[in-house]
């Protein structure tokens, strides 16, 4: 029984993983702008579908891999200069729509260009189970989990070393003063929102050798990580890992243990909690009202 | 002056008539898009080639006149709210002769008492929980013109206990997904599991949800309580997951479940994890007689595609309209309520994909919803996944196919 | 008058006519269903509306009531044999009780955290709907007869009336309540929470009944919806649909019992446009044609960004290329959907209807209501005696942030009857100070007495009830609200019509009699002309005024007034003096922060300066003017010497910050 609970967390924490990937994606471009994608989850799947027909176009994966992330960081930059610009010099909260909108008919294009059948994903990664104390995990999980590590890193690395990053985090602390500083925050939000895209596309190119590419692969995954991101904080940078992590594995748990019909239900519950006690998130900052 | 108008309407009404009375009007529905859309849509385009070789040959003799089909096709997204209104939509028209359509239960609860209540003839095909008939023997209806052209699910359910019981599994586990298929699937199963003197023993009953892809805890709980085979009811994105995940955890006993194990995406997805999967047909794709061989290439040639997504929808879509066709041929008429009486009792055998079908239906019985069903159990067979390919499960019920239809050859 | 009353209750009256007479004419099934959808449909947008429109947020649960209601008709007319109105009356209930329970934890929230909440609530029902298959019958779904109504057996036209009369009185009541103080209320919250509290409106228990009102409305669509399909399954009630019906609300027009209508229409016949291919394509020429005409317009005019103009015509140019191009239409569906509404948001952000009204009454010249004559500013402003007794008494007061000593250790007295200047050069506690005695900020040590008693702390809202009310240092109008209603809506605490009341259209008399008396208000102020021009849309000084006469509106004891004159120009600041000795003169005691020293040398009878958090002086503006610490305060250390004007001089008029 206990090795069962050890398998339940384990496998609940790599998918808490990639919730914590596509949180951190609506982190990036709420830590410019205050705003984020509601329709990222369709860009994870479009992505990821372009990235399948890289392969079926005979590009080898390690060649594809890039091309998706390009594809991705685009896609990015659509959805901020078409969905979320307007609303954002009209200081309106019209981007919960337009991204709604994008991620519409993102949806619908792809259900028509690439089919609305679940395909497979190719990959050079094992999906063979090895045992480690008694746990199955496939390499393929592994990969998943090296794979959000070292975005992240990345990423983070980037907004604290180079010029550009450092631009980043100047407009998200505090969007007015950068701009008398010279910084334009409207280029920073176009990268921030490239960032997004790019994360949101590797997300694609992860999990699709595991749970097959199709249109509906990521609508229920962008429910968890809203609320990985919410419960984290939408500004705390690696909570969102520790949340991703804690929720995976309760949810794992919760259908093991309580039936699997329930399994979203905790994490339904933790947010509306976590909303209701924190609005700002566990590792949030409280905001002062200033009149 | 007022007598003018009023032949000039008439005329007009006579011509439109006239013009209506040239062809046979029949609607075709389902999910074409969404979930269900493979089923919906091979379904839809078995059913479109069927009609096109009818038409190609000239049509229907009706009188003195061959009467060629004209479709309409209507979308209902798997949505019930779409289908009660598709339902109202058709129930309205006139001269509609019948309707063949509906994968899924919801829709056909919410939307076919709009063509009941009108008398509209309709087959449900490809699929449907039991719900979709019962509710009519449920209700007491009298005079029902709602066919169902498919292997229920009692049969289904029924075969797949009777595989496990076979094979001398004692302990199966139970899997089937959240929605009113799965769900009724599951009832089903136990409810045979009753029948065939409770010689399983279920060790986990367990629930999924439509676009899960982490099946770990559902098939651990397997593994843990020992079962010896999973049954399950699913649609294929989920089913293919499920064996995905038996491969990861090590869970090496057979997968046992409904038709739709056979669905391109379950195979594709699963790969060499889906072999071994077993699952009742209706229809192999497999060339083994000369009626299979000529759709199977028509379908792969009209539609441009290597294999079909779902070869039991689209063989069902195809009988059924033929059957529809040779209720028309012996009504002699568009009437949808004399097609529904030919239909009940249908003289000539009409030869289908499946199976040569004589005698399809019989008027209906409250107490007997079979005598609204087309299939029996000797009309579905045992299928195998082999390969990325459905193949018989049992050389023996290939056999028998290959000798039914060549008898039914002598015959002529 | 008479034109406008034909024209909108005439056109109300007819569409209603002609609903009720289609099935009459027309015997089609079909047609018929899509009716009863339309109305079902209506009554679910128009709650929607509340919170989408009304409040500006994004609300994603209301398709999860129509579910929750929808089980509720289903499962009291199985299990308990209740009758139509009573399980309908159940539902809208139900509706009522999970919206509030939903609303007391997630109105907190802003902007996507709302949305959020509300989606996981949404997910949540649905779940709770699948699994409880005891009660639910689960996946299963739900088969139920449509019970009668008192005895009588409806057939499908029969309860289409049923539909259609339930939509006609949801019309009513909601015109009632949105006309009333209650939508005014609705309003206010959405451009200003923290005005709405300092005006004592309660933020909070109003957002809590909006949105519960705009869920029990869910509800009762739900009850209409389970009588008219008969059959219920959970997966019907999820985001997809709540999408549509958000799409529907925005397209129709927010705002506006007739934008949910057309929203409604739009939901219910999309689909079937979409399966004619002729009228599809004449539908997207149409549609781009008048995105190129009213883009290309507003764009050689300049009256729009270049991408408010260019990309409706791209979308809609993308859906004339599609309907020409694609073989079935009807896949495409969510794509095609998506570009009208892009098209929509983008081109038309008041949406269809919006567009429409603007564009109606400019055609018929439709006038608005003539305003009713001022009051007397007398009955009004009723004279408070005043005794010159401590109102106000501070007593170490404290308020830090973190490390910083924003207030610290502050004590003060302000006499009744008295105008009380507060100054102090810039970061030296002053707007803490007065938002730390209004309620926004909680002190962190000290004491505050208001009329002898000590005051509630750290809200506004209560602190407004107590009789204090404010201005902001940044305007913190109803920008969206005319002149006219932001004073009004400060007066709810007056005119008291309980809510059913106002549903039933009886609280007129009371909506006239504020109308005279904010009227009256405005007119003390100077701007009894532009009673009906948005606030947004005054001039600057204008504003700075208005905020006082709401503030006045509240009828306070006290009245704090955070630098009134920033950013005025001299002849303004001259109005604002008469404006402030005239409140004055009605008995308010006045606290008056202020940078101008001619300011409050002019209105103050005491004057106290701050400086980093801590009292440096206190006294008569003469004196305070000659006091050495006060002046080195603001010029700095070494200027002892300069010469009294010269404390006015170091802070020519700020800019408003």
């Amino acid at each position: 029984m206990n090795q069962a609970l050890m398998q339940m967390t384990v496998s609940g924490a790599l998918m808490g993983l990639v919730y914590a990937l596509v949180a951190y994606g609506f982190q990036l471009t709420y830590a410019t702008s205050k705003s984020i994608n509601f329709g990222q989850g369709e860009l994870v799947m479009v992505s990821a579908f372009f990235s399948l027909t890289l392969t079926d176009l005979g590009l080898p994966y390690y060649l594809m891999i890039p091309g998706g992330l390009l594809f991705g960081v685009v896609a990015g930059l659509f959805v901020e200069r078409a969905g979320v610009r307007l609303a954002l010099e009209q200081k309106s909260e019209g981007w919960i729509l337009m991204t709604i909108i994008l991620g519409l008919f993102g949806f619908s294009a792809a259900e028509n260009i690439w089919g609305r059948d679940d395909r497979p994903f190719p990959t050079p990664i094992s999906s063979d189970p090895i045992q480690l104390f008694g746990i199955s995990i496939t390499p393929l999980e592994i990969s998943v989990a090296v794979g959000v590590f070292m975005i992240m890193a990345v990423i983070e690395l980037f907004k604290r070393k180079t010029l550009l990053g450092k631009a980043f985090e100047a407009v998200s602390a505090d969007r007015d003063a950068a701009e008398l500083m010279g910084i334009s925050a409207t280029r920073t939000i176009m990268l921030s929102y490239g960032l997004s895209g790019l994360v949101a596309a590797l997300a694609g190119i992860l999990i699709s050798p595991i749970t097959t590419v199709g249109p509906t692969m990521a609508s229920a995954l962008v429910l968890k990580a809203f609320s990985v991101a919410v419960v984290a904080g939408l500004e705390s940078g690696f909570g969102v890992v520790i949340v991703g992590l804690f929720l995976g594995s309760l949810e794992s748990l919760t259908s093991y243990y309580v039936g699997s019909g329930w399994r979203e239900a905790p994490g339904l519950v933790l947010l509306i909690l976590a909303l209701a006690v924190r609005p700002t998130g566990i590792f949030g900052k409280g905001v002062i009202r200033k009149v | 002056m007022r007598r003018g108008v009023l032949t000039v309407l008439l005329v007009g009404l006579l011509a439109t008539q006239a013009y209506a009375a040239d062809s046979i009007k029949i609607a075709i529905t389902g999910p074409f898009s969404g979930g269900s859309a493979p089923m919906g849509a091979s379904m839809r385009d078995g059913a479109k080639l069927a009609i096109a070789e009818i038409n190609a040959a000239g049509g229907v003799k009706v009188g003195a006149k061959m009467m060629k089909f004209d479709v309409l096709e209507r979308d209902d997204e798997a949505k019930n709210e779409r289908g009660a209104l598709i339902a109202q939509e058709l129930a309205s028209m006139a001269d509609l002769a019948g309707v063949i359509g509906t994968v899924n239960t919801g829709v056909c609860l919410s939307g076919d008492k709009h063509l009941q209540e009108k008398g509209i003839t309709k087959i449900i095909t490809p699929a449907a929980g039991s719900a979709s008939m019962t509710q009519w023997s449920k209700a007491k209806v009298k005079d029902l013109s709602i066919f169902r052209f498919a292997a229920h699910d009692g049969i289904q359910a029924a075969m797949v206990v009777e595989e496990a019981i076979n094979r001398n599994y004692t302990k199966v586990a139970m899997l089937y997904d959240s929605t009113n298929y799965g769900v009724s699937g599951r009832d089903d199963m136990v409810d045979q599991i009753k029948k065939q003197g409770n010689k399983l023993q279920v060790v986990v009953s367990e629930k999924f949800n439509i676009g899960d892809k982490d099946m770990t805890a559902q098939l651990l709980r397997a593994k843990n309580s020992g079962a010896q085979a999973v049954l399950i009811w699913g649609i294929g994105p989920e089913l293919a997951a499920v064996a995905n995940g038996m491969a990861k955890i090590g869970l090496k006993t057979p997968l046992i479940g409904g038709w739709t194990l056979s669905m391109s995406n379950f195979i594709d997805n699963s790969g060499k994890n889906g072999d071994g999967t077993l699952m009742p047909q209706t229809f192999i794709e497999e060339p083994i007689t000369p009626k299979a061989k000529s759709f199977i290439a028509a379908y792969h040639k009209a539609y441009k595609v290597k294999r079909i997504a779902s070869p039991v929808s689209a063989a069902q879509g195809y009988d059924a309209v033929y059957i529809f066709a040779a209720a028309v041929k012996q009504a002699q008429s568009t009437d949808t309520k004399k097609i529904k009486l030919a239909l009940e009792d249908l003289k000539e055998p009409v030869q289908g994909v499946i199976a040569t079908w004589k005698k399809p239906f019989s008027a209906w019985n409250p107490d007997d919803e079979t005598t609204h069903e087309a299939f029996r159990r000797e009309q579905v067979v045992m299928g195998m996944v082999k390969d990325g390919h459905v193949v018989f499960g049992n050389d023996a019920d290939r056999q028998r196919l290959i000798k039914n239809a060549t008898s039914v050859k002598g015959k002529k | 008058m008479l034109k406008r009353f034909i024209l909108i209750r005439g056109i109300e009256g007819l569409m209603v006519l002609l609903l009720a007479a289609i099935p009459l004419m027309i015997n089609n099934g079909f047609m018929l269903g899509l009716l009863t959808l339309l109305a079902i449909y209506g009554i679910l947008l128009i709650g929607l509306d509340i919170t989408v429109g009304y409040l500006g947020l994004i609300n994603l649960a209301q398709a999860a009531f129509l579910g929750l209601g929808a089980y509720a008709a289903g499962l009291t007319v199985t299990h308990f044999g209740f009758g139509m109105l009573s399980a309908l009356a159940v539902s809208a209930l139900l509706g009522l009780v999970m919206g509030g329970l939903l609303a007391f934890p997630s109105l907190r929230l802003e902007g996507p955290q709302f949305a959020l909440a509300t989606l996981s609530f949404s997910a949540l029902s649905a779940t709770i709907l699948n699994e409880w298959e005891s009660l639910t019958q689960g996946a299963q779904g739900l088969q139920l007869v449509r019970p009668p109504l008192f005895g009588l057996v409806l057939d499908a036209k029969g309860f289409y009336w049923l539909c259609l009369c339930m939509l006609g009185l949801v019309w009513i009541s909601m015109k009632n309540l949105l006309f009333s103080q209650w939508g005014r209320a609705f309003e206010a919250l959405r451009d200003s929470p923290i005005a709405t509290d300092a005006m004592g409106i309660g933020t909070y228990r109003h957002k809590v009944t909006a949105f519960a009102l705009g869920s029990g409305l869910g509800g009762l669509a739900g009850g209409l919806y389970a009588f008219n399909f008969e059959y219920l399954q959970p997966s019907v009630f999820v985001y997809e649909l709540m999408v549509i019906l958000l799409l529907g609300v925005v397209m129709g027009g927010r705002k506006s019992l007739w934008g949910a209508f057309v929203g409604a229409i739009l939901i219910v016949l999309l689909p079937n446009l979409l399966s004619n291919r002729l009228l599809f394509q004449i539908f997207s020429a149409i549609g781009f044609l008048s995105a190129l005409g009213a883009g290309g317009l507003a764009l050689y005019q300049k009256r729009t960004k270049p991408f408010q103009g260019v990309a409706p015509m791209i979308a809609m140019g993308l859906l004339v290329v599609g309907s020409l191009t694609v073989q079935n239409t009807e896949d495409w569906r969510k794509a095609i959907f998506a570009l009208m509404l892009f098209s929509v948001v983008v081109g038309l952000p008041e949406g269809l209807m919006g567009f429409a009204a603007t564009f109606l009454s400019k055609i018929f010249k439709i006038e608005p209501l003539p305003l009713a004559t001022p009051s007397d500013l007398e009955q009004v402003l009723v004279k408070r005696d005043v005794d010159g007794g401590p109102l106000l008494q501070l007593q170490d007061l404290k308020c830090y942030f973190g490390g910083i000593k924003a207030v610290d250790g502050v004590s003060l007295t302000i006499s009744s009857g008295t105008i009380h200047g507060l100054i102090g050069p810039n970061g030296s506690g002053k707007s803490t100070l007065v938002n730390v005695v209004s309620g926004l900020y909680s002190p962190t040590g000290g004491s505050i007495l208001f009329q002898g008693k000590p005051l509630v702390r750290g809200s506004l809202f209560d602190v407004a009830r107590q009789g204090i009310s404010r201005t902001f240092q940044n305007l913190q109008l109803f920008s969206e609200l005319s002149a006219l209603d932001n004073v009004m809506v400060a007066m709810k605490g007056w005119y008291r019509s309980s809510l059913p009341l106002v549903l039933m259209g009886l609280a007129k008399k009371d909506e006239k009699r504020a109308e005279a008396d904010a009227l009256a208000l405005l007119e003390m102020v100077g701007l009894a002309d532009q009673a009906r021009i948005p606030a947004k849309d005054l001039p600057y000084g204008a504003q700075r005024f208005l905020e006082i006469a709401r503030a006045v509106a509240r009828r306070p004891t006290f009245l704090i007034l955070d630098e009134p004159a920033a950013g005025l120009a001299h002849p303004d600041v001259m109005a604002l003096l008469g404006i402030i000795r005239r409140i004055h003169g009605r008995g308010i005691t006045i606290i008056l922060i202020e940078h101008h020293m001619d300011v409050v040398a002019g209105l103050c009878d005491m004057v106290t300066v701050l400086d980093g958090g801590k009292v440096i002086a206190e006294g008569l503006p003469d004196v305070i003017k000659r006091n050495p610490l006060v002046i080195e305060a603001y010029l700095g250390k070494g200027s002892g010497t300069a010469s009294p004007e010269a404390v006015s001089l170091a802070t020519p008029s700020p800019v408003p910050a």
